[in-house]
């Protein structure tokens, strides 16, 4: 399937880029791992290993198959997605509170992560044959169905970060597929007058505990401030040139919880300073601009929105975990893709990347 | 790159350009704000966070000095400390703490309440400070501590200095007792530096020499993970022991004076001393208490057992109460008549079982018929004094009690000393608002009226005599041993120096010497060979007539007997007091003395201490039928 001269057009400078943050991310695992009792680091740097050559499987596959070919199955993919996480929902495995894996021989797999590819694809599908654009009644109906569906699903599990992953994907298609300004701004009004009331009925309590501890940390340093002070102190205590590998006394002592999860990008400042921040801010820039590209270049609509859905929710994410992770932001169980632990974000972030590469290299094929 | 697209692309549209540059815009304005946003944190506020992050995984944990261990003058250990094991509560690591505590309180049978107000007081202590739940732990607590570690991870066993009293109750009111450092003494100047929590001396020679005894807390820096748990040292000062102190104290003195208390069966105070140095040999007061129960912070059953106890254990009656001094006083009469020129020594008065002074019969407790002071001080007879109590001012005699230390502090190296009373003409003007009448003199020639003493003052009176008129300053530290080796301590000088001339010492001692070895009343006191001079002396506790209706079986109003010694007659080297609390029998005390003295003599020589027989006769029976009346 993958012909020789389409090879040449893989965009290997992107792909060097996605692997320097995976290398950066297994390396800072390590060392949030790592017991100096035993001098080994946890198993969580092997897991992650392993998921990364899976993920690399997984973006060789979606790199390989055509995505027009992928587009055209649409429906059925969406239905698939709808069905795992219908699954997860009724016989997931439980973790700390909440029901989001499938759980597998190695490690648990979480189908939400693969919700935001399937809402690009879908929508990319849907409005690239629709000139014009998604002001239209059904073009709203189709939008509020394939967005809505996994919405409710995810934010049931309950993870409402994650299903909220999914709006800038949408939000990005949209303007894209010719969303006039007023829209725009409707919807921005919609979601500015619709806070109140999803604060009062929407939201969990831990929830609001996290977003009024956000605002005011000191006011519950023991409980949800907790994480976001010694965030802030990680970060904060790694100076311009930080502490040194394995030397960041606040990831070492576990001063912060989930550290090689949700707050990895912490530990690499505590650990390597603002220097290393620099370099890994400049990655992901260019990750991101170099993934842009591709809708650009795209030769058809679909590509196009494809890529700018899948972009628009990895720089979503990748901003709104930075942030979080120096206690610029609420705290909230978002993943930092390509660096976090956690299989199934790796893998679904190389499958997404898989599929912008594809855009890119097929920009010359009919 | 375009060209080519738009000739290849089939439904390209070029209305994206403008959408993708602005996400392209927003996308590196964002990148743009999390780095200013790093720069702040991790350049801007570095050191900040720096601070925080190292006060996160530091911490400095006290390590207690043990206090100086303390001997007595032949190097005897009088307190020295020992190892307590000590339960204790690290509060950052606790996860439910009704539940620990109502485990603990289990397995340890200490009650909950006992373990609830001690995290109450502790309160404000910094969370990763061991809180002592249960101070000197038994072994049988460690150990069901130890059982239970893993459901109560958060507590810890610590082993702490701990003082210990090896002679238990014997010399508590000098050795005084320790205790945590209190809110008001940390006001203090003397306590700059000193944390909350610490071990200070709170009474006795613990608390007047507590800078020295005190030593130097080290402390140990450690790194801890975020539960508290020790990860590394990584620095430690070790802690240095207070300094060791060497008393004056002769413990085969003192043990002998409080067995001979308990062989006489009552309770009292003695003071034995150097008359030459103002060394104390000895202090007692009884009944005491047990310092090691204050160890490691008394519990509040024994505290409030000790301060409840109607016979006062705590209070030192060698220092902190005030007694009349009765017949003793007749010795303070005797100088001040000669030294004043008042009356010579042969000078004769004639007894006639009393005699009439400003109007009044004043009773004598015997008939002496004509007497010199010496045989007055003998024989201890009322009216010769009485007489010169008529023939002299009220000033002359508080010149001289003065001279000799009555009513004086002795400036002794102990706490809470209280100072007695001789009155005086300007005494009375400041204290009354009125003039000295004549008439109240004559109670104070014998040692009643306002008079009053402590036991101590008594002592330096006696070794004022002896001595010859210096006023020696009774003290207690002989030499501090800093850890390089021991230096002797300054003595304290003479509070004052008054010349006796050798007719008053000869008539005076003579006198004495003939209370304790012819017919007088301290028979007792009386030793072959070492020529005791002595005097006893009876402190009224109510009056005759209050006794007469109140009966005379109640123990609580039996008078106290007094007992004043030196020895040897010509150049005394010891002296002292004996007060014997409602023993009602001055001669009693007088047994005590002699048991003292003759300790302090055999051990001189180099022979077999004494050993007291036990006591003839059941408690508070008297030996020996005296004439009621005032000064035997």
């Amino acid at each position: 399937m993958l012909e020789r001269r389409l090879y040449r057009h893989i965009d290997w400078l992107l792909l060097l880029a996605i692997g320097a943050l995976c290398a950066i991310g297994v390396t800072m695992i390590y060392s949030t791992t790592y017991d100096p009792t035993t001098g080994s680091a946890g198993s969580e740097v092997s897991t992650q290993l392993l998921a990364l050559g899976l993920g690399l499987v997984a973006l060789v596959i979606m790199l390989s198959v055509d995505y027009r070919w992928l587009a055209d199955a649409w429906l059925t993919i969406f239905l698939g997605l709808i069905a795992l996480l219908s699954y997860v929902l009724l016989f997931g495995v439980v973790d700390g509170g909440a029901r989001r894996w499938i759980g597998l021989e190695v490690f648990n797999l979480q189908p939400s992560e693969f919700a935001r590819i399937v809402v690009a694809l879908a929508l990319a599908t849907l409005f690239a044959g629709r000139r014009r654009g998604p002001q239209t009644a059904s073009g709203w109906g189709w939008t509020a169905l394939i967005v809505g569906a996994p919405f409710l699903l995810i934010s049931q599990q309950p993870d409402l970060g994650a299903a909220v992953t999914l709006l800038p994907v949408t939000f990005g298609i949209l303007v894209f597929a010719g969303l006039r300004l007023r829209y725009v701004a409707v919807l921005v009004m919609l979601a500015v007058l619709t806070a109140p009331v999803a604060w009062t009925y929407a939201l969990e309590d831990y929830q609001k505990q996290r977003i009024s501890s956000f605002l005011d940390p000191g006011q519950d340093p023991q409980g949800a401030g907790y994480q976001q002070i010694q965030a802030k102190i990680t970060v904060g205590s790694g100076g311009p040139l930080g502490k040194g590998f394995l030397g960041g006394t606040q990831s070492q002592y576990n001063f912060l919880p989930v550290a090689h999860n949700d707050f990895i990008f912490s530990v690499l400042a505590e650990e390597q300073g603002f220097l290393g921040v620099v370099v890994a801010l400049g990655l992901y820039l260019f990750v991101i601009l170099r993934g842009l590209d591709a809708a650009r270049l795209a030769k058809d609509r679909i590509g196009t929105f494809l890529v700018v859905g899948i972009m628009s929710g990895f720089a979503f994410q990748v901003i709104y975990n930075i942030a979080m992770s120096a206690g610029l932001a609420p705290v909230k169980g978002l993943t930092l893709p390509l660096m976090s632990a956690g299989g199934t974000s790796i893998i679904a972030s190389l499958a997404a990347f898989g599929l912008v590469l594809n855009v890119r290299m097929r920009r010359f094929t009919n | 790159m375009r060209t080519e697209l738009e000739t290849h692309g089939d439904d390209r549209r070029d209305n994206m350009t403008l959408p993708l540059a602005l996400l392209r815009t927003a996308v590196v304005l964002a990148f743009a704000a999390l780095a200013v946003g790093f720069w702040r944190l991790q350049v801007v506020q570095y050191d900040k966070y720096h601070q925080l992050a190292e006060n996160n995984h530091q911490r400095t944990l006290g390590l207690r000095a043990p206090r100086g261990v303390v001997f007595d003058r032949d190097m005897g250990v009088l307190i020295e400390n020992r190892n307590s094991l000590n339960i204790s509560l690290v509060r950052e690591q606790v996860d439910d703490l009704e539940s620990t505590i109502s485990l603990l309180s289990e397995v340890s049978g200490v009650p909950v309440a006992a373990l609830q107000s001690v995290m109450d007081r502790s309160r404000r202590a910094p969370a990763y400070q061991p809180i002592v739940l249960i101070p000197d732990a038994t072994i049988g607590q460690v150990s069901a501590v130890a059982a239970h570690a893993l459901e109560m991870p958060e507590l810890v066993v610590q082993q702490l200095p701990a003082r210990h009293y090896p002679a238990t109750e014997v010399a508590a009111h000098l050795f005084g007792y320790v205790g945590e450092v209190s809110d008001s003494q940390l006001a203090s100047p003397e306590f700059d530096g000193v944390r909350s929590g610490t071990v200070v001396g709170k009474s006795g020679i613990e608390s007047i020499y507590n800078q020295l005894l005190m030593g130097q807390d080290g402390a140990r820096h450690v790194v801890v993970d975020a539960i508290g748990r020790e990860i590394d040292t990584i620095g430690e000062t070790a802690p240095t022991e207070g300094r060791q102190l060497q008393l004056t104290l002769d413990y085969d003195l003192q043990a002998a004076a409080e067995a001979a208390f308990k062989a006489g069966g009552f309770d009292g105070a003695a003071v034995v001393l150097d008359p030459r140095s103002g060394e104390i040999l000895s202090l007692v007061s009884l009944p005491a208490y047990d310092p090691n129960a204050f160890a490691m912070g008394i519990d509040s059953d024994t505290w409030s057992s000790l301060i409840q106890d109607g016979r006062r254990p705590l209070n030192n009656r060698a220092l902190q109460n005030l007694y009349p001094p009765g017949s003793i006083f007749k010795i303070a009469m005797a100088v001040a008549a000669l030294e004043e020129g008042i009356v010579s020594a042969d000078f004769t008065v004639r007894c006639a079982g009393g005699g009439t002074f400003y109007d009044s019969w004043r009773n004598c407790h015997s008939t002496h018929g004509t007497v010199d002071l010496r045989e007055a001080l003998e024989k201890s007879c009322n009216t010769y004094f009485y007489t010169l109590g008529e023939m002299m001012e009220i000033d002359q005699i508080h010149k001289w009690a003065t001279a000799l230390g009555l009513g004086e502090l002795s400036g002794i190296d102990l706490p809470y000393e209280v100072q007695g009373l001789v009155p005086s003409t300007a005494w009375k003007r400041e204290a009354r608002g009125e003039p000295w009448y004549p008439g109240e003199t004559i109670s104070v020639a014998i040692g009643q009226g306002q008079v009053t003493v402590t036991p101590l003052s008594l002592a330096v009176m006696m070794a004022t005599v002896a001595n010859g008129g210096t006023r020696v300053t009774p003290h207690l530290l002989k030499a501090v041993n800093d850890g390089d080796g021991w230096t002797q301590a300054q003595p304290p000088g003479p509070r004052s120096q008054v010349h006796l001339s050798p007719e008053t010492l000869s008539a005076v001692t003579d006198g004495l010497w003939n209370v304790v070895n012819r017919a007088g009343t301290g028979g007792r006191g009386r030793i072959e060979g070492r020529d005791v001079i002595g005097k006893t002396g009876t402190a009224q506790v109510i009056s005759l007539d209050g006794r007469a209706a109140l009966g005379e079986s109640n123990p609580e109003y039996f008078d106290h007997g007094w007992f004043v010694f030196a020895a040897p007659a010509h150049a005394p080297e010891i002296a002292g007091v004996v007060f014997g609390e409602h023993n009602e029998h001055a001669s009693l005390s007088a047994t005590i003395a002699k048991h003292v003295m003759e300790t302090y003599f055999a051990k001189q020589k180099g022979r077999p201490l004494p050993v007291l027989p036990l006591p003839a006769t059941p408690q508070g029976v008297p030996l020996v039928s005296v004439v009621a009346g005032t000064g035997n």
